[in-house]
């Protein structure tokens, strides 16, 4: 009886005690709250001890200083470069560009993927090409948009609009087709325009699709901004690591990665928290 | 069924054939069909599934049109949906993004209708419905029962002359599917002579809520017969229709049309 109170609950034996749903009930959240604090103690300690044998490492000499610098010197540059005020406009300049990017990426794919939902002729015209623009690797066209746009902060939001706008069309457009065609059905009886069909049905039935290829394009955001900075830019995250790598300072490389991360996870999260807010009524 | 009557019917197809065409066959979904709808008649569609009923209502509903022949509603070509003709489905396809006073009015939204007056007399039926304390909620609080009764209430509530039942009791359980019936017919009747084409493969349902019923034969759909429905069952509410004298052996003859149609196809 004792290994059965452990997981909370009891057989219903009639010799013993009445069943107290209640007392089920706390014992299972203290399970589960026990269980999150050792998930998130773990990850911590995870965390913790890949710093500390890293600085070690560092300091023992097994591993180049040079080459992998160690925690403590990273974060000592950052408080430095922090303070000088000479690592803020680069991070200004990299989240601007994400974020133009970003938006434009997502935008332009659903206005692309409403236009061709508009029109059955133009998806199957477009098809193909669709196809290939997402098998290429957008990155590819860095060169292209450097000549065409010239080199700076309009070539570097190009490239991360380019890496994200095929792939939201794509996944947008699927989802639009998706939409049950009896919901149309219903609003066709009452005599709907294609308008009214889009607009009433298709695009609010889509939007938790449509929020849920943001958090995809956060990422993807990132990758075209940080390859346009490497290939053109005079400032940005981008610009510090390849700056880094040249003058063979890979501290500075490792604040700038760090610094990435950091950004690069809250953007993810806020995307995140704006699609439980949008899609709290879907379910 | 050859000479012109002097008034038109509320619903009248004639010689109607549509053919659904896809890459592989040209199909013959309905073939020659005939049949007319008085104002405030309640015809049931019976018949094997593949028989062309539901094309048969999106024909009326124009959502279709017919390869040949004519649909007429009052007389009239139909040449697209119209505000008279009301359309309720299998389930009750209600959005889950609106509540439940908003999908109610969804109908009045896209006609372009949603007047004060309109809204009111939305909630009205909502009410009449025991759904009035549900107007704020969303669709997945409520059951399968009272989903189709707000399906319901969003067809009414655009005031359609002919209100198109495409087996709108099928995905329900049997008590909830009983009571529906009566609360159907009962609000058919109170809302001043609606006229009713309910589409159904449930014999019971068809010959205790219709007036007349056509059975249907497939591949292609055609009309078999056509059977009318004695007064003292007619005229009673569906549930109480059930109990009436004679309803079984209707129900049987109906059953063996139905069975004769089946291996007709065959």
């Amino acid at each position: 009886m004792r290994c059965l109170r452990k997981y909370g609950w009891k057989w219903s034996d009639p010799n013993m005690q009445p069943i107290d749903p209640e007392q089920i009930h706390r014992a299972y959240l203290k399970k589960r709250s026990r269980q999150h604090w050792a998930i998130l103690a773990t990850q911590l300690g995870l965390f913790v001890s890949f710093l500390v044998a890293w600085e070690w490492a560092a300091r023992s000499g097994l591993i180049n200083v040079l080459l992998f610098s160690h925690p403590t010197k990273i974060w000592t540059l950052f408080v430095q470069k922090l303070s000088d005020g000479s690592l803020l406009p680069h991070v200004g300049t990299t989240i601007a560009e994400t974020a133009v990017g970003f938006v434009l990426g997502t935008l332009l794919g659903t206005l692309l993927a409403t236009l061709i939902w508009w029109s059955p002729f133009l998806s199957k015209v477009l098809d193909p090409y669709l196809v290939i623009a997402n098998s290429m690797p957008k990155v590819a066209l860095g060169p292209l948009f450097i000549v065409g746009l010239g080199p700076g902060a309009l070539s570097i939001i190009a490239m991360a609009c380019a890496v994200s706008v095929i792939i939201t069309t794509i996944v947008i457009y699927t989802s639009f087709k998706e939409v049950d065609p009896n919901f149309i059905k219903v609003v066709q009886t009452f005599g709907a325009s294609k308008r009214q069909v889009f607009s009433v049905v298709v695009l609010p039935a889509t939007i938790p699709t449509i929020v849920s290829t943001l958090k995809v394009n956060v990422g993807l955001s990132w990758i075209g901004v940080i390859v346009g900075e490497f290939l053109v830019s005079k400032e940005g995250l981008g610009y510090l690591i390849v700056y880094g790598f040249q003058v063979f300072n890979f501290t500075l490389v490792l604040v700038s990665l760090a610094v990435i991360a950091v950004l690069a996870t809250v953007m993810y999260q806020m995307v995140a928290y704006l699609e439980r807010k949008l899609t709290s009524q879907f379910k | 069924m050859g000479q012109l009557p002097a008034t038109p019917a509320k619903i009248e197809l004639r010689n109607v054939t549509h053919l659904y065409v896809t890459p592989t066959q040209a199909f013959t979904a309905v073939k020659g069909i005939d049949l007319r709808v008085e104002e405030g008649e309640f015809v049931c569609l019976v018949g094997p599934s593949g028989c062309g009923k539901t094309t048969l209502l999106s024909l009326i509903a124009g959502l279709e049109k017919p390869t040949a022949g004519h649909v007429l509603i009052d007389g009239e070509q139909v040449t697209g949906p119209t505000q008279k003709v009301g359309y309720m489905l299998q389930q009750d396809y209600l959005f889950n993004w609106r509540t439940i006073e908003d999908n109610v009015f969804l109908g009045l939204e896209i006609q372009g209708i949603r007047s004060k007056e309109n809204r009111q007399y939305a909630l009205h039926l909502l009410e009449e419905m025991g759904l009035a304390d549900y107007r704020k909620a969303y669709p997945p609080q409520l059951s399968g029962g009272m989903r189709q009764r707000v399906a319901l209430v969003r067809t009414l509530a655009c005031q359609p002359e002919i209100l198109l039942l495409d087996e709108p009791f099928s995905a329900l359980d049997y008590q909830t599917k009983l009571k529906l019936e009566d609360l159907i017919v009962e609000t058919l009747r109170r809302y001043n002579n609606k006229t009713a084409i309910l589409v159904t493969h449930d014999l019971s349902e068809a010959v205790a809520m219709g007036d007349r019923l056509y059975i249907l034969k497939r591949n292609p759909g055609q009309i078999r017969t056509e059977v009318k429905i004695p007064d003292q069952i007619r005229t009673s509410l569906p549930f109480q229709a059930r109990k009436q004298e004679g309803f079984h052996a209707l129900f049987e003859k109906v059953w063996m049309e139905m069975e004769r149609s089946e291996h007709a196809a065959d």
